[in-house]
């Protein structure tokens, strides 16, 4: 056999690989968390608004990422065969970079507010791009396509982590003593921007729980605990919404908890993802085939960046009583 | 038929190189390295049939300008040797093995009656006109042929099985692109002219849509 | 190579591999689990002859309600994860390759096309797609006036329909476009591949329906099964588990409630006493003929074997063969009309890449008012995906195509799609099975099949092709060209309400012998225009519960 396999060794596969893209996705990763994490001096002085503008800050990222590495490989899959599919994760690491780097008041702190519109902006238009790929489609808007067409899911979700990130933005530069600089187009006093955070957080979760709720339903909740993103976080969210509309102390304990347990579902379920890639035909010695065909192993975590920003929200919320 | 070229349309492309790939499995590996490696020796024919046989799997399956051609004879040699059926025996002719002796002895038949030398002997167009004629069953030697439909046999015995031998080649699966064996790995993409990495590249005609 | 076991060495064909109280754990590539095993002489409560739709639901059923059961299969019992391989020749060792006669005017294709020969039946190599009857064809006669009525109500069958899908965990559309409204598929439907959605435009073309099609291959993970992984040799073999065969389905179930298996073990003769009573089977495994005792004998050998075996077992008081008083025994047999359109496409389609059948078209099955209908009886038809050596043996075996022409088309093969119908013929009693002069092996006759097309099944190919035509046509097709050829078997042992003409009841219980059975594919009176594993297997459990009521009641 050594005449075929050196045949096989000596020729390889000259196309680029996924593991030529999940590299990339790795390296675009780590630069955005190191160039975000370099300009991030700590110099907030109230340890509520400092911590809640951590927690805001790391939950949109953590989101980037979780869309950057899914948006990477489902487009690697597509074989990036319209040059705009680049921009999803290229874009989704911009709003990681941005999400990490210390806001500023003056001129430069404009670029990463910038970074996370443009999240927005490509992720509304992905969802434009996406929605089309699925109504041209024999079948059109079927359940076929829903499930096997371009996902309406992904780009939402970068659509939500330049939400999440303009929102934390604005809660990271809320005033603490409540005096507006007037001139910023995202002034909110530090409640104010909880509210709001908690508003898109809690609106994010439901989308994000409908997401999971398709693909589930795709895979016929084949486990029991597929039950779990698609009940808790949505509890999660409306809870969330509750507090944004009518904030009180016992609420506010209660879906910290949930949020809490949002957080740990985020990890719960990339194990699940991961054993499920496993369960999958020649498992992840398989890796080419079942990384993409298997349960997306970048997806859950998106709840649990979700999860912090809504905990970062509910701090927020919390300084109103205290400031007040 | 123009002349005896043959363009693959994926020149480039070789099912063997995934040989260490999760495309393949011991089992397939086993069973395509005992295809490519031990050619079964004549058991069944006799000499004279089978050199007939194999100037016929010549014509049915060209194979110029192939270094090393598919061998196909031997493998129907081996399978009639060992009694391997196909499931039918068609009512209006005799069974397997009787029919291949009889079939080759008539092909022979029919050369000598057109041409006066045996067929294996015959100029390519020559064997080719013969074969088409079989195919129409139109014979020239129908005595020859016996109790055997000349047609049937050519097109449910003789072509299938040669064909069914030489398209499960790995050459044979290269020419044509296909995926070859895929088991654990199976397939990603499923739609239109998509591949996945470990597939044929989109042949030119197919990467321009 | 050299130095390694040789993984196909220890060949299932060979030696049986379930003896000694173990069976072959076909989730393994070579454990075993554990399997009852009874004596000859003990008298079994059930002695069913054939695993594959019939014979292995109810191993499973009646073993689960209790029963002692041996169940037999001439074939060998397989672990598909170590046994298949990738490669279509070397498959060929699932198919019932000993010499068949085929006869009459349009003499069938036998062996790999239709039957099956190991643990699991047909199901085994079958291409999964999982259609039900429509309602009114249980009643094809009374209500539209061709064929036979079937002794059971549609609402019946379509209870056990549900059954089996579960069962079989099958993927399949969320909303089916055809017939009465059925329960939500177990599964959702998988991502249909090029091959189908070639069908998909042609259809949307046309204006008329189509659908992912419901197949018995996992579009998620269940129990000891991964998904399917689109590898496409469905018909081959499938070496992941993903295809919900009898062998991954009911035979674990079987084994699991106590019930054996003997594989490799062909029955001969069904023996009688001089009250005519079946007694037991007389088989050969291990080089020798044996004789098992059983209160019960239920064959399950396919509309083929099972008419063979029953012919086989004449005795004086059953000259004719047993069951056969009504002389309808081997008769009434069917096919489906097999015909197809292939065309070539612009882009590259790739059809080997998933199930062969991803999309369907059931349009002509319930098309009743259409007045171009010059047909009884329906059809559908599926997007296709053979494997290289399939399809080149029915380009050559259709035109005769050789040479470089041949060459030349099948370098097309990636740029190809088709369109294949499944295409009711209606039962003539001259279509039928018979024993031959000739003997096999084991000194058993050979069958004989006749079978031969009635105008009114001309028609209906005729009509199928011309609208397949137009159909891949509108899906921008080019250089068409056609092929014709048969599917499935049906019918032989038709079931019936009235001893005179039909072989068993309702229950596939003999008019003739109260304690034989049938229960396979043969019992059905008409054919219908779809695939027939489902109507199989859910006319199986139907029986199962059937013979399970009529033991509470002591009947049994």
């Amino acid at each position: 056999m050594s005449a075929r396999q050196a045949a096989h060794r000596e020729r390889g596969s000259r196309s680029i690989g996924l593991d030529a893209v999940a590299a990339g996705g790795v390296i675009a990763l780590v630069a955005a968390f190191a160039i975000g994490s370099a300009l991030r001096p700590e110099r907030k002085s109230d340890p509520v608004h400092r911590r809640a503008t951590r927690k805001a800050r790391d939950g949109a990222a953590i989101l980037g990422a979780s869309v950057l590495m899914d948006s990477a490989m489902e487009h690697f899959r597509g074989g990036f065969h319209n040059r705009a599919m680049v921009l999803a994760p290229a874009t989704a690491a911009a709003s990681i970079a941005a999400s990490l780097a210390e806001p500023r008041p003056d001129r430069t702190g404009r670029l990463p507010r910038l970074g996370h519109a443009l999240s927005f902006a490509v992720g509304a238009a992905g969802l434009g791009f996406h929605f089309y790929n699925v109504t041209k489609r024999p079948g059109g808007l079927s359940w076929n396509n829903l499930f096997y067409a371009a996902p309406l899911g992904a780009p939402g979700a970068l659509a939500i982590s330049g939400l999440l990130g303009l929102t934390s933005e604005a809660l990271s530069i809320a005033p603490v003593d409540g005096n507006r600089t007037g001139n910023e187009a995202l002034a909110w006093s530090l409640p104010e921007a909880g509210r709001g955070l908690a508003l898109a957080t809690g609106g994010s979760l439901l989308v994000t729980a409908a997401e999971a709720g398709l693909l589930h339903f795709r895979g016929a909740f084949h486990n029991p605990a597929m039950w779990l993103p698609v009940t808790v976080p949505p509890a999660t969210g409306l809870f969330l919404i509750g507090e944004a509309a009518n904030p009180t102390d016992s609420g506010r304990e209660v879906t910290r908890w949930a949020a809490r347990g949002v957080a740990v579902l985020g990890v719960v379920g990339t194990a699940f993802h991961v054993w499920g890639v496993h369960r999958n035909m020649g498992g992840w010695h398989n890796w080419r085939q079942t990384s993409l065909a298997g349960p997306p192993t970048p997806a859950p975590i998106s709840f649990t960046g979700l999860a912090m920003a809504g905990l970062a929200a509910l701090d927020a919320l919390g300084s109103e009583e205290r400031s007040s | 038929m123009t002349d005896d070229r043959f363009d693959s349309p994926y020149p480039r492309y070789d099912v063997l190189e995934k040989w260490d790939t999760p495309s393949y499995n011991d089992q397939t590996r086993e069973a395509l390295a005992k295809r490519m490696d031990e050619v079964p020796p004549r058991r069944f024919f006799t000499a004279a049939e089978f050199t007939t046989l194999q100037a016929v799997c010549a014509r049915v399956v060209p194979q110029p300008g192939r270094a090393a051609p598919v061998p196909i004879a031997p493998f129907i040699d081996s399978d009639l040797h060992a009694g391997r059926g196909t499931g039918t025996r068609y009512a209006a002719m005799p069974d397997d093995r009787t029919a291949w002796r009889q079939g080759m002895a008539a092909i022979d038949a029919e050369a000598k009656a057109r041409h006066g030398s045996t067929f294996a002997e015959l100029a390519d167009a020559q064997q080719d006109s013969i074969l088409s004629a079989i195919n129409q069953g139109e014979c020239a030697a129908s005595g020859a042929w016996r109790d055997l439909p000349a047609q049937d046999f050519f097109r449910k015995l003789l072509l299938k099985w040669i064909v069914s031998v030489y398209y499960v080649h790995p050459a044979a699966m290269s020419e044509i692109g296909y995926g070859g064996p895929a088991s654990p790995r199976g397939y990603v993409r499923l739609g239109p002219n998509e591949a996945d990495p470990w597939e044929a590249p989109l042949s030119e005609k197919g990467a321009r849509q | 190579m050299s130095g390694r076991v040789s993984v196909l060495d220890d060949a299932a064909e060979l030696r049986p591999r379930a003896v000694s109280g173990r069976a072959p754990d076909v989730f393994s590539r070579e454990d075993c689990v554990p399997m009852a095993q009874f004596r000859d002489e003990e008298e079994v409560d059930f002695a069913i002859v054939g695993t594959g739709c019939g014979g292995g639901v109810l191993a499973a059923k009646l073993a689960e309600a209790g029963g002692s059961v041996v169940a037999f299969d001439a074939g060998p019992f397989f672990r598909p994860l170590a046994d298949f391989a990738s490669d279509e020749r070397e498959q060929e060792k699932l198919y019932w390759l000993e010499e068949r006669i085929s006869d009459g005017e349009n003499p069938i294709e036998l062996g790999s096309n239709n039957s099956g020969r190991c643990v699991g039946g047909s199901t085994v190599h079958f291409q999964m797609v999982a259609l039900r009857f429509r309602p009114e064809w249980f009643q094809a006669r009374t209500k539209l006036g061709y064929g036979a009525d079937w002794p059971v109500d549609w609402r019946e069958m379509w209870r056990y329909y549900e059954e089996v899908e579960k069962a079989c965990s099958i993927s399949g559309p969320i909303r089916y476009p055809w017939g009465p409204k059925r329960g939500r598929y177990p599964y959702r439907a998988h991502e249909v591949n090029a091959a189908g959605l070639v069908l998909a435009r042609g259809a949307e073309a046309l204006g008329i329906d189509w659908a992912p099609t419901p197949l018995c291959t996992l579009s998620a993970p269940h129990g000891k099964s991964p998904p399917c992984v689109y590898r496409g040799m469905c018909k081959i073999g499938c070496s992941t588990n993903a295809k919900q065969s009898v062998l991954v389905t009911y035979i674990p179930r079987a084994l699991a409630a106590g019930a054996e298996i003997r594989d490799l073990a062909t029955v001969g003769r069904i023996e009688t006493d001089r009250w005519g009573r079946a007694t037991g089977v007389a088989y050969f495994r291990e080089g020798r003929w044996r004789f098992q005792k059983a209160r019960h004998v239920i064959v399950a050998g396919y509309s083929i074997e099972t008419p063979r075996l029953l012919l086989n077992s004449h005795s004086a008081r059953h000259p004719d063969g047993l069951a056969n008083s009504s002389g309808l025994v081997g008769r009434h047999l069917m096919v489906h009309s097999n015909h197809a359109v292939w065309a070539e496409f612009d882009e590259e389609i790739r059809w080997y890449k998933g199930p062969p059948s991803m999309a369907c078209c059931e349009h002509w099955n319930y098309a009743d008012d259409d007045p171009t209908k010059d047909f009884d009886g329906g059809y559908a038809f599926m997007s296709q995906g053979p494997l290289p050596s399939d399809f080149a043996t029915s380009i050559v075996t259709n035109s005769g195509e050789f040479g470089m022409d041949l060459r030349a088309r099948m370098a097309k093969y990636n740029r190809m799609a088709g369109l294949k119908m499944v295409g009711e013929t209606m039962p003539q009693a001259d279509n039928r099975v018979t024993l031959s002069e000739g003997k096999d092996d084991l000194g058993l006759p050979r069958p004989r099949v006749t079978f031969g097309y009635c105008d009114n099944d001309k028609r209906l190919y005729a009509h199928a092709l011309d609208f397949m035509g137009r159909m891949i046509e509108a899906a921008e097709g080019k250089n068409r060209f056609e092929t014709e050829g048969t599917a499935h078997l049906m019918g032989g042992c038709r079931m019936g309400e009235d001893p005179k003409t039909s072989v068993v009841n309702a229950d596939g219980r003999s008019w003739d012998v109260p304690n034989l059975w049938v229960c396979d594919g043969s019992l059905m009176p008409t054919g219908g225009g779809v695939n027939p594993s489902m109507t199989i297997l859910a006319n199986a459990a139907r029986i199962a519960d059937r013979m399970i009521a009529a033991g509470r009641r002591g009947e049994v």
